[in-house]
């Protein structure tokens, strides 16, 4: 499987604290990788790295073998990644249609004369579609984060950075949202990255594993193994042990 | 054509009828002047409320761009006599790149730099055509520019004309795509950017064309009063504007240009009132701001036409 | 050349003075008020109206007008601002309106020429051989004390440190029991009563009249664009580098050229760098 994107190096420091430390990783085409980790262990700030909303204080980053970090967001996202936020952020003031037609106008997409036609496919995909014509502000958060990740499609991603799909959603939300995320990378071949830090979830979901603490990689491997290593197990324990639930 | 469109085109009929057909009725030329300055107050309202009102980045000091329209159309019929069509590319010009020079470094940062620096900049603006009294006459400004129509019907028929083609073409282009584009960096800069979308090129571009339509009514009015002082870049004429946009309903393009009409139509009629004038005008625009946040006009008409938003 | 120094100190302490104020409420409550000139303007003319008029006492009348303006802010947080806080262009609207319309109040009870505030130092002092006009001179020691004490208790007390705490983040601040809204409003307070301060201590060596406020407005606005929005040391950097360069351009050329000084600092200041000397960038 070839190399979709390539880490080596990464490293962010604000003000004092080193939020991200000489990360380095490769992700598969094809593959569904997690990143794990307690709070403020730098996962967020690694996908904001990414994605070109914060500047790099050293590393490098390559989708393809094109070098991507310090480009504006919105370069990053025409070149194939495309991140969802831990808080959704939907347009206000729009309706769930024209949330999703903004991430198809991106130049990359280009959609053309086909534009509704594609906005409708999306919202179909991932179960929005007899929600088209509503408005953001009355939409339950469930459906929010389904939006979010429409938007997020529309814009023909190679690479999907998830972050925190899961959370804020009711125990009756969480199961189809991994239904719909798995049903995307099967049809579609998205190789996805997912920030969690609770296993459950995504335990179900992921091929592998990278597992972050005081922004370093302390461990990789296959979810059943990473649960049972010792430094991951020790970055959760100083936290309270129902983290890892 | 749905019910509503229909509803709106017989109401655009109706209004378009009366701005008509209300001057040469009156048959009294200073009223026909009280409406030209409305009909341009409407140009500069509309051009205002489509930046501002669709991407929701405050734009304070409009005046920029009306008064770098107006002070273009000045050197060129004023000091050099060229014939005063010509003015109207230049003023357009001249508001572009203004808009420009400022949008360029301001609009790709967060905060209230935008804001500030459109506000500075007029002020600037305002002093250079103080200061350099040789070339711009100073507060005395440039006098006998050439008017475009002769007959003072004639020219607030250009102007309605002009005011109409305005609303019209800022409206397209608030409902296309690129309208939508704005209405999202409105939503959520930063997820806007996440969908891929160059927020800093079409927050730029917006404003250029604001910026042209406000300089285009630089011009007129310019050429209509047939001369131009600083106070054409003074704040309180951005604040007016400003006003106007609010009374209108902001987001709303005919809105605005209605609430420029109505703003003029009132500061008029307020005339009688002599000193106290001003405070009527802050005193309405006190309540406009608390209780009507909406706006006025445009959610007036929604409400009584019914049917859909 | 000490001249030029010593007249450079009082001005970048006026301006540092007004400066402040307008950078701290901005900072802690994201207001950009653009009331802050009229504060200053307000100031001025209790000023006047108490020591002229009324023959109060100087100490009384300076008191009671600081005390007049901090109160007006205030109020104006409290009444005008508060209810509109969500929209940041309400806001800007509002308060600018205020400024307009306190300027036509100024303009409508006091007329529109220039004022003569009696001073509290009569007399010139003699700086190292240069005979400086005593109210300058107190002007800058009581710029220095007041934006002193402003820091120590922003540095040093429990309240000083809940305004550092909403500044950062007022939500966190209130779930930790801070009330937000009345930081914001004694935050205004404040501000304002520096402004008036300003307007009060230079007013008899700087000119009063209704329009005043418009130039405190601007150069006030451009010290704090250069020295960075919401930082308190940047604007004190930014009012010496500013008022010296003006006392530079008035001895030297031309005392007319001293407010284009203050708009070519924001010119260069928006194209540079302009997040200013020491405010934080934030790209969009």
């Amino acid at each position: 499987m070839s190399a979709l994107l390539e880490v080596e190096g990464l490293t962010k420091r604000f003000s004092g604290v080193t939020a991200v430390k000489d990360v380095s990783f490769t992700i598969g085409a094809g593959e569904i990788t997690g990143v794990l980790g307690p709070n403020g262990a730098g996962k967020t700030t690694l996908f904001n790295l990414l994605t070109g909303f914060v500047p790099s204080d050293g590393g490098a980053a390559r989708l393809e073998g094109k070098p991507i970090l310090g480009s504006a967001p919105h370069v990053i996202v025409n070149l194939g990644v495309a991140r969802t936020f831990q808080l959704c952020r939907p347009f206000h003031g729009m309706t769930v249609r024209e949330n999703v037609a903004v991430g198809c106008l991106a130049p990359r997409v280009r959609a053309g004369g086909g534009l509704e036609r594609r906005v409708a496919e999306i919202l179909e995909q991932v179960g929005l579609g007899h929600k088209a014509a509503q408005p953001v502000e009355i939409l339950p958060y469930g459906d929010l984060r389904r939006l979010e990740i429409a938007r997020a499609l529309a814009t023909r991603p190679r690479l999907l950075l998830l972050d925190e799909p899961f959370a804020g959603l009711g125990a009756g939300e969480i199961e189809p949202l991994v239904q719909l995320i798995r049903r995307l990378h099967d049809t579609q071949g998205l190789t996805i990255l997912i920030i969690e830090h609770k296993l459950r979830e995504f335990m179900q979901l992921v091929s592998r594993v990278i597992a972050m603490d005081f922004g370093e990689v302390i461990a990789t491997g296959a979810p059943a193994d990473i649960v049972r290593h010792p430094k991951v197990i020790e970055s959760y324990i100083g936290r309270g042990k129902h983290a890892l639930a | 054509m749905s019910a509503t469109g229909k509803r709106n085109a017989a109401g655009a009929a109706v209004l378009l009828g009366l701005l008509a057909a209300l001057p040469p009725l009156i048959h009294n030329q200073y009223f026909t002047g009280v409406f030209i300055v409305c009909a341009i107050d409407g140009i500069w309202a509309a051009s205002w409320d489509f930046f501002s009102g669709l991407t929701g980045r405050e734009n304070f000091g409009h005046a920029l761009f009306i008064g770098g329209g107006a002070y273009a159309a000045a050197f060129l019929n004023g000091s050099f006599g060229l014939n005063p069509w010509f003015s109207i590319p230049a003023g357009i010009v001249v508001a572009v790149v203004l808009g420009l020079l400022v949008g360029f470094p301001t609009l790709r940062l967060r905060g209230p730099y935008f804001a500030l620096a459109m506000l500075a900049s007029a002020a600037i603006m305002q002093q250079v055509a103080i200061n350099l009294w040789q070339y711009t006459g100073g507060t005395e400004g440039i006098y006998g520019l050439d008017t475009l129509v002769e007959s003072s019907l004639g020219y607030y028929y250009l102007v309605l004309g002009i005011l109409v083609a305005t609303v019209v073409v800022l409206s397209l282009i608030a409902k296309s795509r690129w309208g939508t584009l704005m209405r999202a960096i409105k939503g959520d800069e930063t997820a806007c950017q996440a969908a891929g979308i160059n927020v800093t090129f079409y927050k730029i571009a917006s404003l250029a064309v604001s910026a042209a339509f406000a300089g285009l009514g630089g011009v007129l009015f310019a050429q209509y009063q047939q001369a131009v002082t600083p106070s054409d870049f003074d704040v309180f004429l951005s604040i007016s504007v400003i006003i106007m946009a609010y009374v209108g309903g902001i987001g709303s393009i005919w809105g605005a240009a209605c609430g420029g009409i109505l703003l003029n139509l009132m500061l008029e009629l307020l005339r009688g009132l002599g000193e106290y004038r001003l405070w009527v005008y802050y005193l309405i625009l006190m309540v406009v701001l608390y209780f009507m946040r909406e706006g006025f006009v445009a959610p007036l008409w929604r409400r009584l036409r019914g049917g859909q938003a | 050349m000490l001249t030029v120094l010593i007249y450079g100190a009082v001005t970048s302490a006026i301006l540092a003075m007004l400066a402040v104020g307008f950078t701290l409420i901005f900072g802690v409550a994201r207001i950009l008020n653009l009331a802050h000139g009229a504060f200053y303007a307000l100031g001025a003319y209790c000023a006047y109206s108490f020591t002229a008029l009324l023959k109060l006492p100087l100490i009384v009348s300076a008191l009671l007008s600081v005390g007049i303006v901090a109160v007006f802010g205030m109020a104006m947080e409290r009444v005008l601002v508060r209810p509109l806080r969500q929209s940041s262009l309400a806001v800007l609207m509002i308060t600018l309106v205020t400024a307009l319309t306190l300027e036509q109040v100024l303009f409508v009870v006091f007329g529109s020429q220039s004022k003569n505030v009696p001073a509290f130092v009569n007399f010139p002092l003699d700086v190292g051989g240069v005979s400086v006009d005593g109210q300058r001179l107190l002007a800058l020691v009581i710029a220095v004390v007041l934006i002193g004490a402003l820091w120590l208790f922003i540095q040093r007390t429990r309240l000083g440190s809940a305004i550092l705490a909403v500044s950062q983040d007022p939500e966190a601040a209130q779930y930790m029991g801070i009330p937000a809204n009345r930081i914001f409003t004694l935050v205004m307070g404040l501000s304002a009563a520096l402004a008036g301060a300003a307007g009060v201590i230079a007013g008899p060596f700087l000119s009063v009249r209704p329009t005043m406020d418009q130039t405190a407005m601007i150069t006030a606005f451009s010290v704090v664009i250069v020295g960075g929005l919401g930082s308190i040391p940047g604007s004190i950097l930014a009012a010496c580098i500013i008022g010296f360069s003006q006392t530079l351009v008035a001895f030297y050329f031309n005392p007319e050229w001293t407010g284009t000084v203050s708009l070519v600092a924001i010119l260069l200041t928006l194209v540079i760098r302009p997040s200013g000397l020491m405010g934080r960038v934030v790209n969009a």
